[in-house]
């Protein structure tokens, strides 16, 4: 009976304290919470798992999930492996619905409400398949998107849209010219 | 008997083989302001005082339209994880959270929770008041380079 209880109470333990950092090899941000985390999903439709509006699943645009396999908990993956302020929707979306293994950065900050269960995923690829896909298609599908923002320079300074909004509101969105507010700021 | 009975008890309080559960919502009405969660959670450009208002306004447009989620930080401190706006299922990049980047907002929608996380189907935008964090006057411009040296 004591061996009973003794495997009850190990597969009983806390979720959140299983470590998936084994077989990592994430590469580091230096980051103060981050901790390296590979592990079985499911990519999934994040409106229609959370609330139940599946109209539009897995369509273009919406954010993603990652369901793990392990112990049902939702990971929300905010970043992809590119260091120019992507998010990793578009390199989910081929894999919606499909069921994948994932590597990167977990980040678990107790000092942050809500910083828990936030991903950066640097790699990816459907269970089972052998070569990992690198996370760092956001920028291909941006410039697809915007052939006429071509040019020299990172996309977030040629962004047609972000662009305009500077130019109504100004760097720090009070309406201040590009010379006032980089004084006022120095 | 009793033993089984103490036994199933036990399991039941700890969760053990629950079965995973859709999350409830509940209507609620959050004031607070539209962040980039990314930077915010992380610490990768510093404290998360500084990831937030005017001081981080051009960096909160760069990473809502690179697709980075979208959060409502609210009065409370708790982060609500934007999944909708106003029919706008656009998440990731959308037009109607990039325009409401760094604004102070009064959101009325559904909260769900989930492992942790606050997720908000905001159903209506009751008010926009803005950008009425001024922090660039604590935080300067976060990060140094998001405004160019006007004379180069």
């Amino acid at each position: 009976m004591k061996k009973l209880i003794a495997a009850l109470a190990l597969i009983a333990t806390p979720l959140s304290a299983q470590d998936f950092s084994e077989g990592s090899n994430a590469r580091s941000w230096n980051l103060y919470a981050e901790v390296p985390a590979t592990f079985e999903a499911t990519v999934v439709d994040l409106l229609c798992t959370v609330a139940g509006d599946c109209a539009n699943e897995c369509g273009t645009g919406r954010q993603l999930g990652l369901l793990r396999s392990a112990d049902d908990v939702l990971v929300y993956p905010n970043k992809n492996r590119q260091t120019s302020f992507n998010g990793a929707a578009y390199d989910l979306h081929p894999y919606c619905g499909k069921l994948v293994d994932v590597d990167g950065l977990m980040i678990e900050d107790e000092d942050i409400p809500g910083a828990t269960n936030i991903y950066l995923v640097q790699s990816i690829k459907e269970a089972g398949a052998e070569e990992w896909a690198k996370t760092n298609q956001w920028t291909k599908v941006w410039a697809s998107l915007h052939p006429e923002a071509k040019g020299k320079g990172p996309w977030f300074r040629r962004d047609p849209r972000v662009n305009a909004f500077i130019e109504a509101d100004g760097y720090l969105g009070l309406g201040l010219s590009h010379r006032e507010a980089y004084e006022i700021t120095r | 008997m009793i033993f089984r009975s103490a036994l199933a008890a036990w399991v039941a309080a700890i969760g053990f083989a629950a079965p995973a559960q859709a999350a409830e919502g509940e209507r609620v009405q959050i004031t607070g302001e539209i962040i980039d969660t990314w930077c915010y959670f992380s610490g990768v450009m510093g404290f998360t005082d500084s990831v937030t208002g005017s001081a981080h306004h051009t960096c909160a447009l760069w990473c809502s339209a690179g697709g980075i989620p979208v959060g409502l930080l609210g009065e409370d401190g708790e982060v609500y994880m934007v999944l909708k706006i106003e029919g706008d299922d656009q998440s990731a990049s959308g037009d109607t959270q990039l325009k409401l980047a760094s604004h102070e907002i009064v959101a009325d929608g559904m909260l769900y929770k989930r492992d942790g996380l606050n997720y908000l189907v905001v159903e209506a935008v009751v008010e926009d008041r803005g950008i009425t964090n001024l922090n660039h006057e604590d935080f300067g411009v976060v990060p140094p380079f998001a405004i160019p040296n006007p004379d180069k």
